[in-house]
């Protein structure tokens, strides 16, 4: 073997180059920094040879060989720019650019007008064409420079296409476009989507989804891994469009999922004009989904960010001043601070998980913090808990043989595990979904087992009988051959492997399927990856922001646990976590003072007398906030995070945040400071990170590993008051039956829609999805309102008509959660 | 074993009792060529005629036999008589024929055009057949040697019986006797070459695919025949299907294939039908599918039906397809051979290739070494159409001249020769000067055009060479993939060039831009297609440069052809005024009262021809309109 790996020898240009055996001439001439034009190969993609841009000369080869797709051969003698071959790319340049705009390309007036783009005058002159946003970065100008290229000695033939503005997050004309077909390879090869093909050929030929459809018909993901390997400016991001070139790149982790994928800001001055995928080994291996790719920049750069502090006045919102705002919260926290709650947001760090309930345990000795995952997960959260502390990293979906995916959809959300998804089954693994609606991957997935929607939890107890018992597999007769042949998947398989989406985590019964889809993991052997929608659901559960968690994951209760922070905080600590939690925000349960860091936890303004926040953006009217914070987003602090596979993760600053903005940590540090309480003098993230490392033992704190942590001490939350099922209204009262989910693509309590453009469109939050078939029964259109009426439910919402709900069913994504009694529920509906 | 003695003896007696018919035969040519010429109507006049007569006959379909401009051909065989061809049959026709033959007995020999004499009856047919020359004596047919045409028009398509009792798989059953290398030895000591076009020779393909390892290998019939004009592969396949798939077992055998495709257009519906039936066929005489003859040799074959892209005739490009994908070429190496459908080594083999496979090992090849010139051996098929007299379909041993084709075969054109484009739109346009051009691989590149898979298409004073180019480029044009920037742009731009010099705004220096451009399409793209496609201009620039001059500079079309540079005019010294051409024109371009001379406004006329046809053909016209070119 060792044979095969030496190394052979090869000429080019006159220079001897040891290469590796197997690479093509272009990768040899690249390695050894010799330069050979193309347009159409990457790195990332299989040899192409459409652009003829690196035809070269190789003795005993008839023609011009492409370096891109000839492999190298012991003693090749190779020449890379005679005269010949630089006339023939030239002409074939020439005949590229008789098809494109070319002012940018070739211009007499090019020097002089680069040399006066700057001027200032009030007249309107030429200075510089802008017909291309990727002016100055794009390949075709790169090589024209390197063939000289001066004139064209073809007449232009202008393609006269409309330029497609009408999906979401990027615009793409085609009168630029090369037809270099990287778009549609990394699509196939990389992304596994097929989404986009050529159509057409000869002088007709144009890239797009087949068949007429628009790219949100035919399954785009919106994932933009087209547009970054566009060599032109025919794919272009609608936010970043006319941003130029990144001065810088920063290194760091996407927060709107769990997933946390690994990616690199670019950015210019101060602003993130940009993110594009890290190639990271052990998440997202290069690539992102829609929220990673196109959402960051337009959320952290909204002119709606808040920049001052402010306080209520008779009403109105009245600026102040850093210090009057940390004067006044230290003072009502003084005054309020045994019947005090403060909700922190499960996108926020695990400093500022920390701080907070370092702040809430030692400013108000009480353990009066919390998230809202509590609600979101509602009765299944400490079975989810517990799932989520036994995963496994979704590296294991690169060796398992066989694959249930159950309630997942990977189109925009979590994407990136889509991709993977079907890398697995290319290579032939098996991979079985468990979803009542049609998903992403329902093409894929042999079986697609589509339960009734609510009876998701009997198809999963079947499984697990079957594959539990050792009569069950083969032996009874069971109803339906379906979950047999699963079962039977499953038990043999010798690498299973179980992914949890969020279908179901909104159930009135998710804990009772949490519990099964853990006992059939149990029964095959499969490791489970669940994936919270949370960026930092498990950093929280680690830092011990809620009432029953200590920092490492320590039981409240634990009386050494407990008596070890009491002594290094040097405070007495309640011994049990007390009564109040996100549950407890309604009237019954009124509070002085409630803290929001970087949350909305309900539509209506809590119970409380004075309610503190500190967000990102202005609260909503409703919420009637008090005192208002800025704080910095999440790309304009340090610290980490823990994605759903339990990895720490760094985020890095790479602008600084706008006005006034602190990080959350920091403004808890102020007034806890200005309070004179001592410990909370943290200089930066790195001084948190060694108190949490002495104090849990969670070295990996101060190390820049990114290794996978342990989640302990889940599982003993409390829980709200029993559910009461109701009795069931079928029949003629309630004909329809509605599921209810939260939404999850949404940033610090805020849907994602209300600040990035184009994300209304992909995700239906806050509207009522219904059936052709019944919208046609209620002579409903999309846009109409209807009111919404159930035992557990009543209200007015908008409905979207949508081919792929069924009949009798909807569907109802609410921004925030909620308890909820049942769900699904049976209810009627009537047009308003 | 003995079930293909069987099977053999069977079909031998089936094709005695046909040649022997107690009842008379009737032979209708009813491939795509005949049903095209009207062979449809015909059968169903025969039956009626039958039905008004009363008699009984047996009707057979045949393929086509070749000469196209005689179809529809129509046989009739009376009991123990030779067969009898009759040409250009009408429906009407029909009823004089069987008249004549069935209820008086006569062979008609002023109609009839020629006799088959198979010799099977002893009987003396010298005083019936006075007359009437042997069909393979006419002048279109006496130069050519069919080896793989052998069977097409005399057997019916749909019979395996008919195949068998002439020979058929005999081929077959000797190359599963013989080891794989032997069987390669064998064609490689034949010296056949790839039929396609290239010219690769066979074996070596077929050896390089055998030593590469691994158990899976494909074996592809390339019947994507695309060229505008050519239906060679067509009408084998229509007339002979088995001919091919004993050419694909014999192969698979070869490479250790062990599953076959045939890659055939959906335009092909007629061959597909043929060849569906003919595998249902082989398989139950347990000739196709696992242990054929008893042997260890397992091979199935699934017919893949192509859309119709040109492009899908290259190799890459008809793998990429079977696979799914959009047919598009792909660089090589690795080469089919080698890494090829679903990366396993594959073979393609075009139609005729295959096709002749099965004579070279029924006959050996030193039968077939004998066929040719001495580095080019063999036959080839070509469809002759065009400005010649006999189109059809012709088979000749390589090494005869253009001339001969041409001219023996063919007949010669209605007006003086001018040129002939050999190997279709990827083929060059050759003048009168290289009509001794010997037609083999060789003698063709060396000047400039290419044998490809068979077109011939002949031209004559009536064509414009600079029009004819244009149609090529147009059609590589629009069936290039749009992969590679030369072929779709370059051809374009050669078209808009074109169009220009036909519309007569041609510029002076437009001659100079198609040589360079299309030898850049030539050296820079990336599969056959674009690295053909100026073939067409760069031919006809080098030897009809004359013509191009003429439309550039003098605005003139010698062909009177280019529209924008003739005018229709009245000859008023001919004009009989019979108004035949006023009641014809669209746009009212002529006008003028009866029995006088009429005037044609050049400034309406649209040139849409229909005056100049009814003028030349109409009884009473005078044959006055005439196109002209507008520089005289």
């Amino acid at each position: 073997m060792a044979k095969q790996f030496r190394k052979i020898t090869v000429t080019v240009d006159n220079r001897q180059l040891q290469v590796d055996p197997g690479i093509t001439i272009l990768e040899a001439a690249e390695h050894n920094d010799i330069y050979i034009p193309t347009l159409c190969s990457h790195k990332d993609l299989t040899p192409y040879g459409g652009c003829r841009m690196c035809l070269v000369e190789v003795e005993g080869l008839r023609g011009l060989p492409t370096a891109c797709t000839t492999p190298v051969e012991p003693d090749m003698i190779v020449r890379t720019r005679t005269a010949q071959i630089q006339q023939e790319r030239k002409e074939v340049l020439q005949l590229i650019l008789s098809e494109h705009t070319s002012s940018c390309l070739i211009c007499t007036e090019k020097e002089e007008c680069r040399k006066y783009l700057n001027t200032i005058r009030k007249a309107g002159v030429t200075t510089g064409c802008r017909y291309c946003s990727r002016d100055g970065t794009c390949e075709l100008q790169e090589v024209c420079d390197y063939l000289e290229l001066d004139e064209i000695g073809f007449p232009i033939f202008y393609r006269n296409l409309p330029v497609e503005r009408e999906d979401p997050f990027y615009d793409r004309d085609y009168n630029i476009c090369i037809l270099c077909g990287r778009c549609i390879r990394v699509c196939q090869e990389v992304r596994s989507a097929s989404v986009l093909a050529f159509k057409q050929r000869g002088r007709h030929t144009v890239v797009g989804p087949a068949f007429e459809r628009t790219h949100l018909e035919a399954g785009c993901e919106f994932c933009g891994a087209c547009v970054e390997v566009c060599p032109t400016g025919a794919l272009a991001e609608k936010v970043a469009k006319w941003e130029g070139t990144a001065e810088r790149e920063v290194e760091s982790s996407c927060s709107l999922c769990g997933v946390g994928c690994q990616i690199r800001l670019q950015v210019s001055g101060e602003r993130v004009i940009s993110t594009l995928p890290a190639d990271d080994p052990l998440v997202n291996r290069g690539q992102l989904c829609v929220k990673g790719r196109f959402a960051l920049p337009e959320l952290v750069h909204h002119y709606d960010r808040l920049m001052v502090p402010w306080r209520r006045k008779s009403g109105n919102p009245l600026e102040i001043s850093l210090d009057e705002a940390v004067a006044i919260a230290a003072r009502r926290i003084k005054a309020g601070r045994e019947r005090m709650g403060i909700i922190v947001s499960s996108n926020c760090t695990n400093e500022d998980f920390y701080v907070a309930q370092k702040f809430a345990r030692v400013v108000t000795g009480t353990h009066h913090i919390d998230t809202t995952s509590r609600v979101f997960y509602g009765s299944g959260f400490n079975a989810y808990t517990g799932l989520l502390a036994g995963g496994k990293p979704l590296s294991t979906v690169r060796d398992a043989d066989t694959i249930l995916c159950i309630g997942l959809d990977a189109r925009y959300g979590r994407s990136v595990v889509g991709v993977e998804l079907r890398r697995a089954h290319r290579r032939g693994a098996g991979l079985i979904t468990l979803h009542p609606r049609p998903h992403s991957l329902g093409v894929l997935a042999d079986p697609w087992m589509q339960p009734e929607t609510g009876q998701e939890l009997t198809l999963l107890r079947r499984l697990v009988r079957l594959t539990g018992g050792k009569q069950a597999v083969g032996g009874k007769k069971v109803a339906g051959a379906e979950p047999l042949k699963v079962a039977r998947q499953l038990s043999s398989a010798r690498k299973p492997l179980i992914l949890l989406g969020s279908e179901f985590y909104h159930y009135d019964n998710s804990e009772a399927i949490h519990k099964a889809v853990g006992k059939l993991a149990d029964n095959v052997g499969a490791g489970i990856v669940a994936l919270p929608p949370q960026s930092n659901l498990a950093g929280s559960l680690l830092m011990g922001s809620y009432p029953e968690l200590l920092p490492g994951g320590k039981q409240v209760t634990n009386r050494l646990a407990r008596s070890t922070f009491a002594r290094e905080w040097g405070v007495d600590l309640p011994a049990t976590a007390g009564r109040w939690n996100s549950y407890r925000l309604l009237k019954k349960h009124k509070l002085d003072l409630l803290y929001l860091i970087g949350e909305i936890p309900t539509e209506e303004r809590p119970a409380a007398d004075f309610l503190i926040y500190q967000h990102n953006y202005p609260p909503p009217q409703e919420l009637a906030a008090d005192l208002v914070f800025p704080t910095a987003a999440c790309t304009e602090v340090m610290g980490s995070i823990v994605n759903g596979e339990g990895r720490l993760q760094s985020l890095r600053q790479a602008v600084s945040p706008p006005g006034k903005a602190l990080p959350d940590w920091q403004i808890l540090c102020l007034i806890a400071g200005k309070m004179g309480v001592a410990g909370f003098d943290f200089k930066d993230h790195t001084d948190i990170q060694t108190e949490i490392a002495a104090l849990t033992g969670i070295e990996y704190f101060t190390n820049p590993s990114r290794q996978l942590l342990t989640i302990g001490g889940v599982g003993n939350f409390s829980q709200p008051v029993r559910n009461r099922r109701q009795k069931s209204g079928t029949g003629t009262d309630f004909p329809l039956t509605l599921t209810i989910s939260f939404a999850e693509h949404t940033h610090r309590g805020f849907l994602l829609a209300q600040w990035v453009a184009g994300a209304e469109r992909i995700f239906q939050e806050e509207t009522v999805l219904i059936g052709p078939e019944d919208a046609g029964r209620h002579k409903l259109k999309t846009g109409d309102r209807v009111k919404v009426t159930g035992s557990g439910i009543s209200g007015s919402w908008p409905v979207t008509v949508l081919p792929e709900i069924a009949r009798s069913y909807l569907r109802l994504c609410l921004t925030h959660p909620r308890i909820l009694e049942q769900n699904p529920q049976p209810v009627k509906i009537r047009k308003q | 074993m003995s079930d293909f003695k069987q099977l053999r003896q069977q079909a031998r007696r089936n094709w005695q009792e046909l040649t022997n018919s107690k009842i008379p035969v009737i032979y209708l040519g009813s491939a795509s060529c005949g049903i095209a010429a009207g062979a449809g109507e015909v059968l169903e006049s025969v039956h009626q005629v039958l039905k008004k007569l009363g008699r009984k006959a047996r009707i057979l379909q045949v393929g086509c036999i070749g000469p196209c401009y005689l179809e529809p051909l129509l046989d009739v065989r009376l009991p123990g008589r030779p067969r009898i061809s009759f040409a250009n049959v009408t429906p009407q026709k029909v009823e004089q024929i069987l008249k004549k033959l069935l209820v008086e007995g006569d062979p008609w020999q002023a109609q009839a055009v020629g006799h088959f004499d198979d010799g099977d009856s002893h009987r003396d047919h010298t005083g019936f057949l006075e007359g009437i020359e042997p069909f393979f004596d006419l002048p279109m047919l006496k130069p050519q040697v069919r080896v793989v045409l052998r069977n097409c028009g005399l057997i019916d398509p749909g019979e395996l019986d008919h195949y068998l009792a002439r020979d058929g798989y005999q081929g077959f059953r000797k190359a599963l006797r013989l080891s794989p290398q032997k069987i390669i030895a064998e064609i490689a000591t034949a010296g056949l070459r790839g039929r396609g076009g290239a010219g690769f020779p066979t074996h070596k393909k077929w050896d390089i695919c055998r030593q590469q390892p691994g158990k899976e290998k494909y074996l592809i019939c390339n019947a994507d025949e695309g060229d505008p004009g050519a239906f060679m592969n067509r009408s084998l396949l229509e007339g002979d299907p088995h001919a091919m798939l004993e050419g694909m077992l014999i192969a698979a055998r070869a490479i250790g294939a062990t599953h076959g495709y045939i890659y055939i257009r959906a335009e092909y519906p007629l061959a597909i039908k043929r060849l569906r039936r003919a595998m249902t066929q082989m398989r139950k005489a347990g000739l196709l599918g696992s242990k054929i003859q008893g042997s260890s040799f397992s091979f199935n074959i699934t017919i893949k039906e192509g859309a119709g892209a040109f492009v899908c005739g290259e190799e890459t490009a008809l793998i990429g397809s079977i696979e799914g994908q959009r047919g598009m070429p792909r660089s090589r190496p690795p080469f089919p051979a080698i890494a090829g459908l679903h990366g396993k080594p594959t073979i393609i083999n075009n139609v005729e290739t295959l096709g002749t496979l099965a004579w070279i090992m029924r006959n050996g090849a030193a039968a077939y070494q004998e066929l040719g010139t001495s580095d080019c051996h063999g036959t080839k098929t070509f469809s002759l159409v065009g400005r010649v007299r006999r189109t059809g379909l012709i088979e000749v041993p390589l090494g005869m001249t253009l001339r001969e084709i041409i001219f023996d075969v063919g007949g010669g054109t209605p007006k003086p020769f001018k040129a002939v484009q050999t190997g279709g739109p990827s083929g060059g346009c050759l003048s009168e000067e290289f009509l001794d051009t010997s037609v083999d691989y060789e003698s063709l590149a060396a000047v400039g055009s290419i044998m490809g898979s068979g077109g011939l298409i002949v031209t004559d004073d009536d064509t414009c060479i600079v029009d004819l180019a244009r149609y090529f480029l147009n059609f590589t044009q629009a069936e290039s993939c749009g992969k590679c920037t030369p072929c779709r742009v370059g051809t374009r731009h050669l078209v808009e060039i074109l169009d220009r010099i036909v519309a007569g705004q041609g510029m002076a220096d437009d001659l100079i831009k198609l040589q360079k451009l299309g030898e850049t399409i030539k050296r820079g793209s990336l599969c056959g297609l674009g690295q053909t496609a100026p073939n067409p201009v760069l031919t006809s620039l080098r030897y009809f440069r004359a013509e191009y001059l003429e439309h550039v500079k003098e605005q003139h079309c010698r062909a009177v052809v280019c529209n924008e540079l003739i005018e229709y005019r009245v000859l008023p010294e001919k004009c009989t005024g019979c108004q035949r051409c006023v009641s014809v024109c669209p746009t009212g371009a002529i006008t003028g009262p009866r029995s006088e001379p009429h005037n044609l406004d050049a400034e309406k006329c649209i040139k849409c021809r229909a005056c100049y046809e009814i003028c030349r053909f109409d009884a009473i016209a005078g044959d006055a309109i005439v196109i002209k070119s507008k520089q005289e």
